[in-house]
């Protein structure tokens, strides 16, 4: 059964003097078990109106979302996966602690069991120190890291996050998209959404790309990375003349030679380098970035 | 689904606990409360510009208290109620607004037969007569006042002149000097309760007049009788009931604040109730 | 532990935790210390003074706390964002507001009852002063208390109803206050209208007045003050009245509470 269902799901909001604002069309997506697949999108795509739906808080206009085969908003549902909300804010007069037992007992965990799964997200977020001090006085950053760390806490199988990085410094960064390796050998399924590139290239299985409310790309991360390939560069020390001169070099410091060998030239550069011996110290490929290719399908969408 | 059920469920429950709840509510011992009001100027000073506004809600919550009152008076409910407050109360709405007249005809109206405080009721009329310089009804009550109860007659006689000067109507001196010469106090009463009832729009307060007016009248028949004994027989009767077997009256009249009508060594008709409501003796 | 108690718990901190809280009851702590001084003030009536000055202090603070306490909650919630966080989890709607009101609930009855237990020496030293030709009834100031933490429930349950409707503390606040004054009215409103002075009305009005009333809370039925300041007595049928209409109508506002909030559409 796949963890998450979208099934043309699209979504209006009131907006000012009456207008309707078209938050998403027909999205139509599938998260299949034990994957991590990241939702692109610049700001007002649509990412977080696709969460609230998965997560019950709004109703789609039309279209039906299954979470685990359970229709979006039960009981079942909510008790399937671990949700971040984009920053989320909590009782501030509570600990993460106090705070983390009602997490706990809505998912009608034991109390020794809560108690030991706190130490433990607790201590995954780096958050033991401040773990008895109110939430009043929490760095939007501690803040972030007390969400994931209630996302984690009943261990599920599936986890919605909405920008799980926003508001973290670079440790915090690194410190999640580890998490997020980790949670994936284990054979959890992450369905999370941001609006940077890299962290998609960091972690993720497959991405979504959303644009104005409508899905413009679902692809395969490493073939995007594999696809973008656009030729490569060479180091070769002391290159023969034939080789100077079929391949431009981009750089000759008298010992080591730089070229550039464009995608289709490679079998070529390739064989006539090793008939003539030469000694190549690195090849490594040139490609178009995720950036670039989601900048690209961004402003297609924009013409 | 099951809330709305829910929802039903509890408001036809609710319905059918309504009749018995309210007809329970209307048991309970009095509720209206006068409560204690600060001093006069510490309200004028918080309410501003509404301090007339205030003055009236006070006399409206008065009325309405005072109402109450009534009710249960007919009903024979003892209840204490709160006359220092009612008082302190009018007083404040005297200072607050010295023109609104209601203070001033209903401290007249309450303060005067049954509580005998007719030395305050004639100060504050006193107060009122320097605002409200034109109201002709200010001198007369406290004329009356004066002569009725407090038996001043030159005082009187100055707050009669005084209200027919206002009043233009000089018949108003010579019904004083009748009052204060010719007539009975009891006549002097009765035709004074006359006025007031046929001026007075407030029921409860016309309802206390007319008790007031039936006793007095009760008392007036009596004297007549006993006037009549006295002439007929040259002596005063011993008991009320020696005018009944004389024939001098049918029926030994009722006294509507509930005493037993009696006269003492002088012959005078008084009542064991001294004319005054259960909780005011 | 349930879910509907650590909700009740989590509330009842937030409520405790809340600094504004300890400044109005430290007030009304002091308010009550000076009791027996101020009721000396009065001629002939110190412990009649004494009694109604407690209780009302403490029925004063009751109301506010309810007031304040119930016209925060859901919409704040709304507001900053904790449904986003709290309502996700497998909570239910219903058991989210009730846990809101029993909190709130839990919390007057406990301050009430704490506030009454400071009264009692209060109210003895100033009794002793100048004694009364009533007793002390206690038995009805306690009754007298009960109602009045029963009162501020009700007015709580209320403003809850008018805050899970609310975006903003206007509609809550007010509109409990409201509701306050008019159903503290009703019954003298009700007693004016049905007695025998009124003929000036239209039968109409008086129509419209009645069922006003009928739907209004009847906060008079809570009020035990006269008896307990006056040892009258209370007849045990007039409690059970009261305790029936009280719970049968804060059920009736938690219901439809319960059933506003969820059916509204948190963004
Ligand atoms: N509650 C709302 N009311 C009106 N418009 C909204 C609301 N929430 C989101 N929108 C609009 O819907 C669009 C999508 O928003 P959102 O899903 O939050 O985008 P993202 O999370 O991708 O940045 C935006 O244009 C946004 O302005
Ligand atoms: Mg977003």
């Amino acid at each position: 059964m796949n963890p998450i269902l979208i099934e043309r799901i699209s979504k209006s909001y009131k907006g000012k003097k009456g207008q309707r604002i078209q938050a998403l069309s027909e999205l139509t997506l599938e998260v299949k078990p034990g994957e991590i697949l990241g939702v692109l999108g610049p700001n007002g795509a649509g990412k977080s109106t696709t969460i609230k739906i998965l997560t019950g808080q709004i109703p789609p206009d039309s279209g039906t979302v299954e979470i685990l085969g359970a229709m979006a908003g039960s009981m079942q549902a909510r008790s399937a996966f671990g949700y971040l909300p984009e920053n989320p804010a909590f009782y501030d007069f509570l600990t993460p602690r106090e705070y983390l037992h009602l997490v706990g007992a809505a998912f009608a965990m034991s109390v020794d069991r809560i108690k030991s799964e706190s130490d433990r997200v607790l201590a995954l977020l780096d958050l033991q120190t401040d773990s008895d001090r109110p939430l009043r006085g929490f760095s939007k950053g501690m803040v972030q890291r007390l969400g994931l760390a209630q996302a984690l806490l009943h261990d599920p199988d599936l986890f919605i996050w909405d920008e799980p990085m926003s508001g973290l410094d670079p440790m915090g960064r690194a410190l999640v998209k580890g998490l997020m390796l980790e949670l994936k050998r284990r054979g959890k399924t992450i369905f999370f959404s941001t609006h940077v590139t890299a962290d998609v290239e960091a972690v993720c299985d497959r991405v979504a790309v959303i644009v104005g409310g409508r899905l413009q790309a679902l692809n395969d991360v490493q073939e995007i990375l594999a696809d973008g390939i656009e030729g490569y560069q060479v180091q070769i020390l002391n290159p023969s003349a034939e080789l100077a001169a079929r391949f431009s070099a981009s750089e000759d410091n008298g010992v080591m030679t730089e070229l550039y060998v464009s995608r289709e030239a490679l079998p070529g550069f390739l064989d006539l380098a090793s008939r003539g011996g030469e000694d190549i110290r690195l090849i490594e490929p040139r490609r178009r970035n995720l950036e670039q290719f989601f900048l690209d399908i961004v402003s297609r969408n924009q013409r | 689904m099951k809330g709305r059920l829910a929802l039903v469920t509890l408001v036809l429950a609710y319905l059918c606990l309504l009749p018995g709840f309210i007809g329970q509510m209307k048991e309970r011992p009095i509720e209206v409360k006068l409560g204690y009001q600060p001093h006069a100027r510490v309200i004028r000073l918080v309410s501003g510009e509404f301090s007339p506004l205030v003055a009236e809600m006070s006399v409206v919550n008065l009325l309405f208290y005072y109402g109450t009152l009534v009710d249960k008076w007919q009903k024979n409910i003892i209840i204490r109620p709160e006359y220092m407050n009612m008082f302190r109360m009018l007083s404040t709405v005297s200072e607050l607004d010295p023109y609104n007249q209601d203070a001033y005809y209903f401290a007249q109206a309450a303060f005067t037969w049954e509580l005998g405080r007719v030395k305050e009721v004639n100060m504050l009329l006193e107060r009122g007569m320097q605002f409200r310089t034109w109201d002709h009804w200010l001198p007369f009550y406290a004329g009356f006042n004066s002569a009725y109860f407090l038996k001043d007659y030159a005082a009187a006689a100055k707050y009669m002149q005084r209200s027919a000067e206002l009043s233009g109507d000089t018949l108003r001196t010579k019904l004083a000097s009748r009052y204060l010469y010719e007539s009975s106090r009891t006549s002097m009463a009765l035709s004074f309760l006359d006025g007031m009832i046929a001026r007075e729009k407030n029921a409860a307060v016309i309802k206390t007049y007319q008790v007031r007016k039936e006793a007095l009248q009760a008392v007036d028949t009596i004297e007549q009788a006993v006037l009549a004994y006295r002439q007929a027989k040259g002596g005063n009767p011993a008991q009320v009931s020696d005018l009944v077997a004389s024939g001098l009256i049918k029926v030994l009249p009722r006294d509507p604040y509930g005493g037993e009508f009696y006269l003492d060594n002088d012959g005078r008709v008084r009542t064991t109730s001294q004319f005054a409501n259960p909780d005011q003796r | 532990m349930s879910k509907f108690a650590v909700l009740i718990q989590v509330n009842l901190k937030t409520i405790l935790r809340d600094r504004i809280l300890h400044a109005i009851l430290g007030a009304v702590v002091v308010g009550l210390l000076l009791v027996p001084a101020i009721s000396s003030f009065s001629m002939r009536q110190v412990q009649e003074l004494a009694i109604s000055l407690a209780l009302s202090g403490i029925s004063f603070f009751l109301l506010v706390m309810a007031i304040l306490l119930g016209s925060s909650s859901i919409w704040r919630d709304v507001e900053q964002r904790h449904t986003t966080s709290v309502l996700t989890l497998p909570l239910s709607r219903t058991t989210y507001v009730l846990a809101k009101f029993a909190a709130i609930a839990i919390f007057l009855l406990g301050t009430g009852i704490l506030l009454g237990i400071c009264s009692i020496p209060l109210i003895s030293v100033a009794a002793a002063s100048y004694p009364s030709d009533q007793p002390i009834l206690w038995g009805n100031l306690v009754v007298a208390l009960c109602g009045d933490i029963a009162k501020s429930m009700l007015i709580a349950a209320m403003a809850l109803l008018l805050s899970s409707i609310s975006t903003s503390f206007y509609l809550p606040f007010f509109g409990s206050v409201v509701l306050y004054l008019c159903g503290s009215a009703s019954q003298e409103v009700y007693e004016y209208v049905t007695g025998e002075f009124v003929r000036a009305m239209h039968p109409l009005v008086i129509v419209i007045i009645k069922s006003v009333y009928c739907l209004l809370p009847n906060l008079a039925a809570f009020n035990y003050k006269v008896q307990a300041v006056y040892a009258l007595p209370i007849p045990f049928e007039q409690i059970a009245w009261s305790v029936g209409y009280g719970t049968l109508y804060v059920a009736m506002i938690l219901v439809l509470a319960v059933l506003t909030f969820n059916r509204r559409v948190l963004g």
